[in-house]
């Protein structure tokens, strides 16, 4: 069991394993995480930024996932995400070359207070009951409709529709659940 | 190099044993048993794992009621995550790289509305761990084959004798002996020629 910040809350008989769960939970936001009930977040890290929320609502089960979150990322009810997927809302850095050197000046150890240039940032949304494999990553922006399946391995940089069948790099539907 | 008569193991950082269920020769090495953390197989021939094989930290036995699984002689399992239901052989001199993960079984069902009614039972368990469900399909990684890291090889492959899977790949289809294979889903990218297939015979 981990202490949880302040600003993380978690519903009834929900479980939180592992030590790293927050070593990177930055979240300035209240509340900068919210879990429901009956959930089970076994070896999860919640890499969240200043200005990141993460929403996840009952029944969920994520196992050694990692979660990248400096805008927003939300996931409904009965969500299953298996080992080692990645969620990220983010693109980290600048697409721009010169925006990149004035990025990695300001993340040194010679910032003196520079701030950093605007990175790209779109919500993640996973609705309810959707089940994402081992090894999959989802990309910034994307909406997973109702039901899906997400086969392992998979990367997802675009909508995908509800009680969908998706797979591939990049990530296409393949049929109906 | 072998395991104490308690079934610990002497160098490990993990306060476990070695689960009565798991035969292990003189000469294989288990770096933790931490690997048997999500081990539940209640065959009295659930695993072993052969002469001058090693499994490493990052290992896991992620193995159901009825799972079982065979390591070769000298394979090498550098951090690999075995779901196993049914049955995961890894033949002799079998090199698996790390966060490979090998799945017998999707452990739920494709249909949402089935899914989940057994999703809505797993916090009930004291547990809380996804059982056998469906139908499990065994996976055999042929003899001296490599398999590249992040890789993923899913329920019913085989994997044939000598062949490569390349980084990151998924594997869904068979892959023939001797090939390369990379991609995801996993193609053939060629196969080995004579000349290398007998190279050092």
């Amino acid at each position: 069991m981990v202490r949880l910040p302040d600003n993380v809350h978690a519903g009834d008989n929900t479980v939180i394993h592992g030590d790293i769960a927050f070593k990177r939970f930055l979240s300035k936001q209240v509340p900068g995480l919210v879990i429901g009930a009956q959930c089970t977040m076994d070896g999860v890290q919640f890499a969240v930024g200043a200005q990141g929320r993460i929403d996840i609502g009952d029944y969920c089960y994520f196992t050694n996932a990692v979660l990248l979150c400096e805008l927003s990322v939300k996931i409904g009810n009965y969500v299953v995400i298996g080992w080692n997927t990645t969620i990220a809302d983010t693109d980290f850095h600048p697409l721009e070359p010169a925006l990149r050197i004035a990025d990695a000046v300001a993340c040194s150890p010679l910032a003196n207070g520079r701030p950093r240039p605007a990175v790209a940032q779109r919500p993640v949304v996973i609705e309810d009951d959707v089940w994402v494999g081992p090894s999959a990553t989802i990309l910034k922006g994307v909406r997973i409709g109702a039901g899906s399946f997400i086969e392992p391995g998979s990367l997802i940089t675009r909508d995908v529709p509800p009680r969908s069948r998706v797979a591939g790099n990049p990530a296409a539907v393949v049929g109906p659940v | 190099m072998s395991m104490s008569a308690d079934r610990t193991l002497p160098w490990d950082w993990y306060s476990g044993t070695v689960p009565q269920n798991v035969q292990l020769a003189d000469s294989a090495y288990v770096e933790s048993t931490f690997s048997f953390y999500l081990f539940r197989s209640e065959r009295d021939d659930a695993v072993s794992i052969g002469q001058g094989a090693s499994a490493y930290l990052g290992t896991m036995f992620d193995v159901g009621a009825s799972g079982r699984v065979t390591i070769g002689d000298y394979a090498l399992i550098n951090g690999a995550r075995i779901v196993c239901d049914a049955e995961i052989t890894i033949e002799d001199y079998v090199l698996v790289s790390w966060n490979v993960l090998l799945m017998d079984s999707y452990r739920v069902p494709a249909d949402p509305d089935a899914r989940r009614e057994l999703v809505k039972r797993v916090p009930a368990s004291v547990l809380r761990r996804f059982d056998a469900y469906g139908p499990a399909l065994p996976i055999r990684i042929g003899r001296a084959a490599w398999l590249g890291f992040d890789c993923c090889v899913l329920p019913g492959v085989t994997v044939g004798e000598g062949a490569v899977v390349g980084a990151r790949s998924i594997v869904i289809h068979d892959v023939e002996p001797y090939s390369i294979v990379a991609g995801n889903p996993a193609r053939l990218v060629r196969r080995l020629t004579p000349e290398e297939i007998n190279h050092g015979r």
